[in-house]
């Protein structure tokens, strides 16, 4: 997958965007990005070949040691100086702002030059290939029970170019990822729907995969027609993967994303080197943390991608930074800038984040309990960084009586209740990892980007209902 | 526009095509406590081709992204790409919309206003509502948008619509020796009226003092719950999505016409899917096909009446008049007053982290950041609470307010009485 023609074919009119805004502003930066997604969709009555989450556009960063500017748009060809006067007109301020602006320290632009590429097999496959596979998926879900009303497949390849410039800085990167998904829709007296989903950078291997699940979702569809309602309660709770990185991701990932430590609204600043979670847990953000779907090489203010520990021993140790929050709070960003597309603001927003496995076996914990649950698949979640309240839903549960997972399924099963709480109350960590890289993140309602999270499994201590 | 038509006609294989664009300009400001930290103007267009071409009995489409980047060899390039991707697709044949023009604006008072001077007077409103002692909007974001929209097809649709509009994101907090708390404001509108912000902003600052303030129930208890506007906004999509023609036809629906949602005696549901309603943002006068809209009641009393949706699941599902893809929701006013609803004890949420609404599991719930506890004449905050309860009994019981408001897409009763909710 080579870098985008495009973007490469505009870094002189970037640099001369740079050098004339460089007039008015100390500091100027622009992002060029040039992603490309396709959806190929079939279901038992219709196909679908779509474009889906592409953008192909700039945004230029200004600023001078009080507020950032930033102007967002689709070309930046022609007159340099004529479109320059363009931007200063459209982000002018009204008068009685300017005595309002915030005053920051200069935005270092340390020197450096290089282009980063991570390969793909996307150019393996065409259109037919992938097509055909989407078919293949729903006809294998639809053929496998008479009870099946409709089987999806769905696989997404993603490519990313992005450009980044300033006066001392050129960098390029090239990156993909893939996910493919098999979804059931099953009426057995009861509507239900069950779902695989897989991430690689291989086409290859989510195309094996997803063929691989199709018995494993329909088992799973008959028996989530047979789930009932948890009772509401506190129970001991063993976690899969992707409901331990629901976990990472609402209950204190947002929390130290560190616009919010600007905006005080994040409890977590005032927990900096203190105990936030049982002395059995670390954590870790970070594009250059693990290999998902948010392994950038460097973020969208042109920062390095990095692994950043958040909880060490139970302590937390460090928050997550965009370039502006850094520069407000006097700390060197994280490379944890991103912006939802071209034309949004950069915030601080979590990449692939994850506890680290422990040493127990997963066996050993389902044995360790008497009664409850194991919760599995992430539904949704909901942070609340200032107040450290969460809530989370997950797909099904499993009971779990006398150390043995039973044939009861329960659906949904919403956790909610006290982050310290929760964390405080990890008291087993399985020697599994995996880290699931299909999940989109919002920021309070809006702002969405790619995020992967996971772990290993947590026993936990938390109210279901 | 002009171009890519010209260059779709010239193209060979097509059937057909359509063309969708929002040609998008903000003047965006970004508050960190009352002090401005960013600063972002946008020009922006999003622009989608779809091709389609009939062969083998059946008619394929694929849809790609146009970007301003693009020469027109790119453009014809992307249009042999699509095409030859949409011989690989089999669908049943369908009708695009028909030919028909149009030019309309929603009605605003915003383009009277130089985008840094609105941008300003919002400010002012916002900040104005800070007055509290411990109060303070932490931070506040406001998003000022004019989008041109337009959809052409290959049968002579070329529609256009221009909509004004700003978004308010606030986190009104209050702080006192021994916490801060914080809510979320989502606040959007077409018409700038500064008051109206001001009250907005007083209200939810407001409330976050009453969260300091606010305890958890000491124990579970089974009580009425009212929702508010922007959750009832959540339950009701969710009903109107079952009678969406695309969900029929993917067979993912749970009712049918004629079954009855509402088995109880508490007030029945009439749902209308429309094109317009006054003063919501997401009123259109046409939908992404260039279809002209009509409004349609989805449930009548409680009974599933019409289905509504895209002019291509209507024609699928063989509806002879399809609705076009509604987006705003008209929910009827009931029978419940603010005399009755203090007959007995009942929780308000006025804050919930997100209502979850799962009809396939009949299960309604969520957690709730806060809410007001009214028993008698005592109202007491609770936070740290949720809630649940199985949907068809909630449904069955509800009882909806007689007056209404309109808040986003939604218009309809200003609170929705759930009975018997088990509160924890």
């Amino acid at each position: 997958m080579p870098f985008s023609k495009y973007l490469d074919s505009m870094r002189g009119d970037c640099r001369s965007l740079v050098e004339e805004l460089g007039k008015s502003f100390d500091y100027v930066s622009i992002l060029g990005t040039d992603v490309r997604s396709t959806a190929y969709r079939a279901d038992k009555n219709m196909s679908v070949i779509r474009d889906s989450e592409g953008e192909c556009g700039f945004v230029i960063k200004m600023h001078s040691g009080r507020s950032f500017y930033e102007y967002s748009c689709g070309d930046i060809r022609g007159d340099k100086k004529e479109f320059a006067n363009k931007i200063l007109e459209s982000i002018k301020l009204s008068g009685p702002l300017t005595g309002r602006q915030i005053e920051t320290a200069e935005v270092s632009d340390v020197p450096m030059k290089k282009d980063f590429v991570r390969e793909t097999d996307f150019a393996d496959f065409s259109d037919e290939t992938l097509l055909d596979f989407c078919k293949e998926v729903s006809k294998a879900l639809c053929e496998k029970d008479e009870k099946v009303l409709n089987g999806i497949g769905i696989v997404s390849p993603y490519s990313v170019s992005k450009l980044f410039i300033t006066k001392n800085r050129e960098l390029s990167q090239c990156y993909g990822w893939a996910n493919a998904y098999a979804l059931v829709i099953y009426n057995d007296g009861k509507m239900v729907e069950a779902r695989h989903t897989e991430g690689s950078d291989s086409l290859a291997e989510v195309m094996e995969k997803t063929r691989a699940s199709i018995d494993e979702v329909i088992d799973l569809a008959r028996h989530l027609v047979k789930a009932t309602p948890i009772k509401p309660g506190v129970y001991d709770v063993i976690t899969d993967s992707s409901i331990t990185g629901l976990i990472a991701h609402e209950a204190f990932g947002h929390g130290v994303e560190m616009d919010q430590f600007v905006k005080d609204r994040a409890l977590a600043k005032y927990f900096v080197g203190k105990y936030v979670a049982s002395p059995i847990t670390n954590m870790h953000d970070g594009a250059a943390a693990t290999h998902s779907v948010a392994s950038y090489f460097f973020d969208d203010d042109g920062v390095l991608a990095h692994d950043t520990q958040i909880i060490k021993d139970g302590v937390l140790v460090a928050g997550l930074s965009d370039l502006a929050s850094a520069t407000q709070l006097g700390t060197v960003p994280t490379g944890n800038g991103r912006r939802d597309n071209f034309s949004r603001k950069a915030y601080s927003r979590m990449t692939n984040t994850f506890f680290s496995p422990g040493t127990d076996k997963l066996e050993d914990m389902i044995a360790s309990i008497k009664h409850g649950y194991m919760l599995f698949e992430t539904n949704n979640g909901m942070e609340d960084p200032k107040n450290w309240q969460i809530q989370c839903t997950a797909e099904y549960g499993i009971e779990i009586v006398d150390g043995k997972l039973t044939e009861n399924y329960v659906s949904p099963v919403v956790m909610s209740g006290s982050v310290p709480e929760l964390l405080k109350s990890i008291s087993m960590i399985s020697d599994k990892f995996e880290v699931i890289g299909a999940g989109h993140c919002g920021k309070g309602y809006k702002e969405w980007v790619r995020v992967s999270d996971g772990g290993p499994n947590l026993k936990v201590r938390v109210k279901l209902g | 526009m002009s171009d890519i038509k010209s260059i779709l006609e010239k193209s060979e294989g097509l059937s057909g095509y359509r063309v969708t664009e929002s040609a998008t300009k903000s003047y965006e400001l970004f508050f960190v406590h009352k002090k401005l930290e960013t600063v972002r103007s946008t020009d922006t267009v999003a622009s989608d081709v779809t091709v389609y071409v009939e062969h083998d009995g059946s008619v394929g489409d694929a849809t790609f992204h146009l970007y301003r980047s693009m020469t027109d060899e790119d453009i014809a390039a992307k249009i042999r790409e699509a095409t030859a991707r949409a011989r690989l697709v089999f669908n049943k044949p369908y009708e695009l919309a028909p030919e028909g023009t149009l030019e309309a604006k929603l009605p605003t008072d915003l383009d009277k206003f130089a985008p840094e001077e609105l941008g300003r007077m919002i400010a002012d409103a916002v900040f104005t509502a800070d007055t509290i002692p411990g109060g303070s909007i932490n931070a506040l974001e406001i998003f000022i948008y004019k989008t041109d929209s337009r959809v052409i097809n290959s049968r002579g649709v070329d529609k256009k619509q221009t909509v004004n509009r700003v978004m308010i994101e606030a986190i009104p907090t209050f702080t006192d020796e021994k916490q801060s708390v914080e809510l979320y404001e989502d606040y959007r509108f077409t018409k700038f009226e500064p008051e109206k912000i001001t009250a907005e902003i007083s209200a939810k600052l407001k409330q976050a003092a009453d969260r300091v303030k606010a305890e958890k129930l000491p124990e579970g208890r089974t009580i009425n719950v009212v929702l508010l506007p922007e959750e009832i906004e959540s339950l009701i999509w969710e009903l109107a999505w079952d009678c969406n023609y695309q969900t029929i036809y993917s067979h993912a629906n749970l009712h049918t016409a004629g079954d009855d949602l509402q088995h109880g005696d508490g007030d029945k549901l009439t749902i209308t899917m429309k094109s317009v309603v006054e003063g919501s943002e997401r009123a259109s006068f046409f939908d992404d096909d260039g279809a002209t809209l009509k409004d349609t009641t989805v449930i009548k009393d409680g009974i599933v009446a019409e289905s509504f949706g895209s002019i291509r699941f209507g024609q699928y599902l063989g509806v002879e008049d399809p609705s076009g893809a509604l987006g705003c929701i008209r929910v009827e006013p009931g029978t419940l007053t603010d005399a009755k609803l203090q007959s007995e004890p009942y929780i308000e949420c006025v804050s919930m982290s997100g209502i979850q609404v799962d009809p396939y599991n009949d299960y309604i719930g969520g957690e709730i950041r806060l809410a007001y506890l009214h028993d008698g004449n005592k109202v007491v905050p609770l936070t740290g609470i949720s809630m649940s309860a199985k949907l068809s009994e909630v449904l069955g019981s509800l009882e909806l307010h007689e007056k209404t408001e309109v808040r986003g897409a939604y218009d309809g009763p200003v609170k929705l009485l759930m009975k018997n909710v088990t509160v924890l």
